[in-house]
């Protein structure tokens, strides 16, 4: 071991040129980033635990004609009789629902229901079905009802085709 | 000849310049995201129907108006562009009023509609009367008040 030549001082000095020694010595010069850099993260983790990302968010058109009663831009056309549909609300706190269509028809259990009776019964073009996709259609929501199930009635209307669908107000 | 060692071994450095300017970006994604997010919508679970029919709201003018969520199904009040307004009949005017005014300064605006899942309906009713009203007050010749429902979205497709 004692045999083995150790890296001695002047060995390595003579390795490194003159020049090499300088440019290190300038490179030396520089800011000090740490605590910069903590900070920041700090930021980054506080904005990343403080957002609350929502969940995307869709909307269904409802235009509301304001017309008036027995009013109608053409005087010859005849109104269109609605399609009504009730939803009432059952269970002790409205946690469940009954709906019904007036009119003759068999009533529907659900919202599944409620789309295939609405599809069942759209025009087709091959001169079957009742009413148009433009035919139009009332929710009648009760009063004491989650506005969950109004809003599962008129999902079922519109992903059956159908573009007039509206929801009745509470006459006050 | 003594200086050269004091340093000793060559020091490997990363260079960081991209990753604060990656830092950064991400500071103030999240700055205005959670700045966005505060300024229209009230905390509240939107319904959120299986096989939903609904589509992506279109860039167009709109108002957001919230109904409240209380109790029960109850309402607390309305919610207009930050403004509270109370579920009573001076409330209902006072908000009335307020959206005569945005139908006046922007016509053909949407209103958008929030309300809780569990909110009653007789709660959501007066305000598909009042923008309907709102819009026949305005005087801008509108014919129909348009609005939106919102839901959530991520409901069985």
């Amino acid at each position: 071991m004692s045999d083995r030549p150790s890296p001695s001082t002047s060995s390595r000095s003579q390795a490194v040129p003159p020049a090499r020694r300088r440019s290190r010595d300038a490179s030396s010069i520089g800011l000090n980033l740490t605590s910069m850099i903590d900070v920041v993260f700090l930021l980054l983790v506080y904005f990343m635990v403080a957002t609350d990302f929502k969940k995307a968010e869709e909307v269904y058109i409802l235009d509301l004609p304001d017309r008036v009663e027995g009013m109608s831009a053409d005087p010859f056309e005849l109104d269109e009789e609605p399609l009504r549909i009730m939803v009432r609300s059952t269970g002790v706190d409205g946690s469940s629902f009954r709906l019904a269509v007036d009119g003759p028809w068999d009533p529907v259990r659900d919202f599944d229901g409620l789309y295939d009776f609405l599809r069942a019964r759209q025009v087709d073009g091959m001169g079957g079905g009742l009413f148009a996709v433009d035919h139009p259609i009332v929710i009648v929501p009760d009063a004491s009802l989650h506005w969950e199930f109004a809003i599962d009635a008129f999902n079922a209307a519109v992903r059956a085709g159908y573009r007039n669908v509206t929801l009745q107000e509470i006459s006050s | 000849m003594a200086s050269i060692f004091k340093r000793g071994p060559a020091r490997p450095q990363a260079n960081i310049t991209s990753m604060i300017d990656v830092v950064f970006l991400l500071i103030v994604f999240f700055v205005l995201v959670s700045q966005i997010v505060d300024l229209e919508s009230v905390d509240m679970e939107l319904p959120e129907p299986d096989h939903p029919a609904a589509a992506l709201p279109e860039e167009e003018p709109r108002a957001v108006l919230n109904v409240l969520p209380g109790e029960d199904g109850d309402c607390d009040g309305y919610r207009l562009a930050g403004i509270d307004y109370p579920p009573t009949p001076e409330g209902l005017g006072s908000l009335r009023s307020a959206l005569v005014g945005i139908y006046q300064q922007t016509p053909g605006i949407r209103v958008n509609l929030r309300a809780d899942r569990a909110t009653d309906y007789r709660w959501v009713s007066p305000v598909l009367q009042l923008v309907r009203q709102a819009a026949g007050l305005s005087g801008t010749g509108q014919d129909a008040a348009r609005m939106n429902l919102v839901v959530q979205r991520g409901g069985e497709s």
